[in-house]
């Protein structure tokens, strides 16, 4: 990503943030609510269009490429949304979902795909009796589930996961990270994960973007601990006086 | 001095599925001015809790047992008792500030529209909702009195939302997950705005959360929820120093500062229940008896307790 920048209406979101992404690690998108960290998310997936700069995944410009080249390229940039529940189509069984994505690219019958994603389901945790389930018969943790065993079915190279466990319960959102890593570490996949949450930020990144306007600054995990620090400062100082008069 | 003397708690909600049994055999007390925190997962029945104290459970709902407020028996209270009560002797801190304020009413009307509906002036009820402004750190007070909802941060909203919660002066402050949604900042400061609450006013607080790291930061007691029942309850301390539920271990070790274990499996369906240990299937010490056996939580200490057959030691 080169010099990226996107600006609605009146006022830029972001402008010249650049980074890159290498195999196998973990970029972390970390910012205020409404600091834009999605948005980039969003560009770096072709979901939406940069104002200016360019976006170069395994080589080649996303935003360049005819259909074609594109449709070759898309199993190999995946993206994990917050909302499981709004995530998968509700009036398909959890197995059309997760084998729809290998039905397209490859071809596949829908019990042909099944069968090639039976390791692959087992995996990520869910069992036969999930298959013939819709969406809204299943819990959170498990549709996370289900969506990265689809994602994981065309054996992507990037993944942007973006709040992925924010919706989730603390005992399940802590199942669906290691699940994430443990994914990583077999496949070599690269994550752009976005959280506002520091402490999953620091467990799950090598490196974090902090979006605090313009470009954005670059930590490595101790420099984003040290920042860290002076944000909860700078809010107890805000916070001397108060209740004092009420 | 007891405020709250919740008896016996039950509630049920009739569903196309049956009935949920969303808070099952729930007691506790809370002390005047002390801050009581209800821990637990989607479907632990924690806010339903609060619902049936300040009496918002949706009609149909079947409710068992007493809470006693004040020396007062509020499941026996007419609604228009109730309704005296809400805002003047128990508040609520809601759990989304965006979506209970009024986007089209700027922030000092808001404070003093409570006011007023109390019969006081509009003069002395905008004097009332500026020294409010101010107590919550929501300042400058001249600005913003006169901004709407929208031109105020995360922070600032939930700010704004427990001053309106403060301002009948109550004896009981609900706080309803009060940091779901909000980012890291706005997070801290509403952290720090409960405390503020707990050490200059005489309110109690009982706090409703999924958020461990609060409720650790500001609680005097907490009570840890399963499946619609306490599991364990006992002091801040001794509640995240030496849990003795197996759950709350889980729960706390999931935490992602303390390592983020994973906690296998999820909370049973409130309409089929098992028969033993509502935890005994997702519990690494777990025996025959805890799927047979239905644990009863202990009575430790004055207000200590824990609903295990196999509890770690204290």
């Amino acid at each position: 990503m080169t010099g990226l920048s996107k600006s609605y209406g009146h006022g830029a979101i972001f402008s010249g943030v650049s980074f890159e992404v290498d195999r196998g690690a973990t970029l972390g998108l970390f910012g205020q609510s409404g600091s834009g960290k999605s948005t980039l998310g969003r560009c770096v997936m072709r979901l939406e269009r940069p104002t200016t700069g360019t976006v170069t995944m395994l080589g080649a410009d996303l935003f360049r490429l005819g259909p074609k080249k594109l449709r070759s390229l898309r199993p190999s940039f995946q993206m994990v949304f917050q909302h499981p529940e709004v995530s998968l189509n509700p009036r398909r069984t959890l197995a059309e979902s997760v084998a729809e994505l290998l039905m397209v690219h490859r071809g596949l019958s829908l019990d042909g795909a099944l069968d090639e994603l039976q390791p692959l389901i087992a995996r990520v945790g869910l069992r036969d009796e999930h298959l013939d389930r819709y969406p809204h018969q299943l819990s959170g943790g498990e549709v996370q589930r289900a969506i990265l065993a689809r994602i994981f079915s065309v054996r992507p190279r990037l993944i942007v996961a973006d709040e992925p466990t924010s919706m989730l319960d603390v005992s399940v959102q802590a199942q669906v990270l290691r699940l994430m890593q443990e994914l990583q570490r077999e496949t070599g996949v690269s994550y752009v994960f976005i959280s506002h949450d520091p402490d999953v930020m620091r467990i799950m990144c090598d490196t974090i973007l902090w979006f605090d306007g313009g470009a954005g600054t670059m930590y490595e995990r101790d420099g984003f601990v040290d920042r860290m620090e002076d944000v909860y400062a700078s809010v107890a100082r805000e916070h001397r006086g108060v209740g004092q008069t009420g | 001095m007891t405020l709250l003397d919740v008896q016996s708690l039950n509630v049920h909600f009739p569903t196309r599925q049956g009935a949920v049994h969303a808070s099952r055999d729930i007691s506790f007390r809370l002390e005047a001015g002390e801050v009581l925190g209800l821990v637990g997962e989607t479907g632990s029945g924690k806010s339903v809790i609060g619902q049936a104290i300040i009496r918002l459970l949706p009609s149909g709902t079947r409710i068992a047992g007493r809470i006693i407020f004040s020396g007062q028996d509020l499941t026996a209270l007419s609604e228009s008792a109730i309704h005296a009560l809400r805002g003047s002797s128990i508040s609520l801190i809601p759990q989304n500030p965006s979506g209970a304020l009024n986007p089209v009413m700027a922030s000092g009307r808001q404070i003093a529209e409570f006011f007023e509906s109390q019969g006081r002036s509009r003069t002395a009820a905008r004097v009332r909702a500026r020294e409010l402004l101010a107590a919550v750190g929501l300042v400058p007070v001249d600005r913003i009195e006169r901004e709407y909802p929208h031109q105020l941060s995360g922070g600032m909203r939930q700010r704004l939302a427990t001053s309106i919660a403060l301002g009948g002066d109550p004896g009981l402050i609900i706080a309803d997950e009060p940091t779901k949604g909000l980012d890291y900042r706005a997070r801290e400061t509403t952290a720090r705005l409960l405390r503020e609450i707990h050490t200059t006013g005489q309110a109690a607080l009982l706090l409703i959360t999924h958020d461990l790291d609060l409720a650790e930061r500001i609680c005097d007691r907490i009570a840890v929820l399963y499946a619609g029942e306490i599991v364990e309850i006992g002091t801040a301390a001794q509640v995240f120093s030496a849990p003795r539920h197996p759950y709350t271990r889980a729960l706390i070790r999931a935490i992602p500062k303390n390592g983020l274990a994973p906690l296998p499996g999820q909370s049973p369906s409130l309409t089929a229940l098992p028969k033993g240990c509502a935890f005994a299937d997702r519990c690494s010490c777990g025996t025959d008896r805890c799927g047979l056996e239905h644990p009863l939580l202990t009575q430790e200490g004055p207000d200590g307790g824990v609903r295990c057959h196999h509890p770690f030691s204290a």
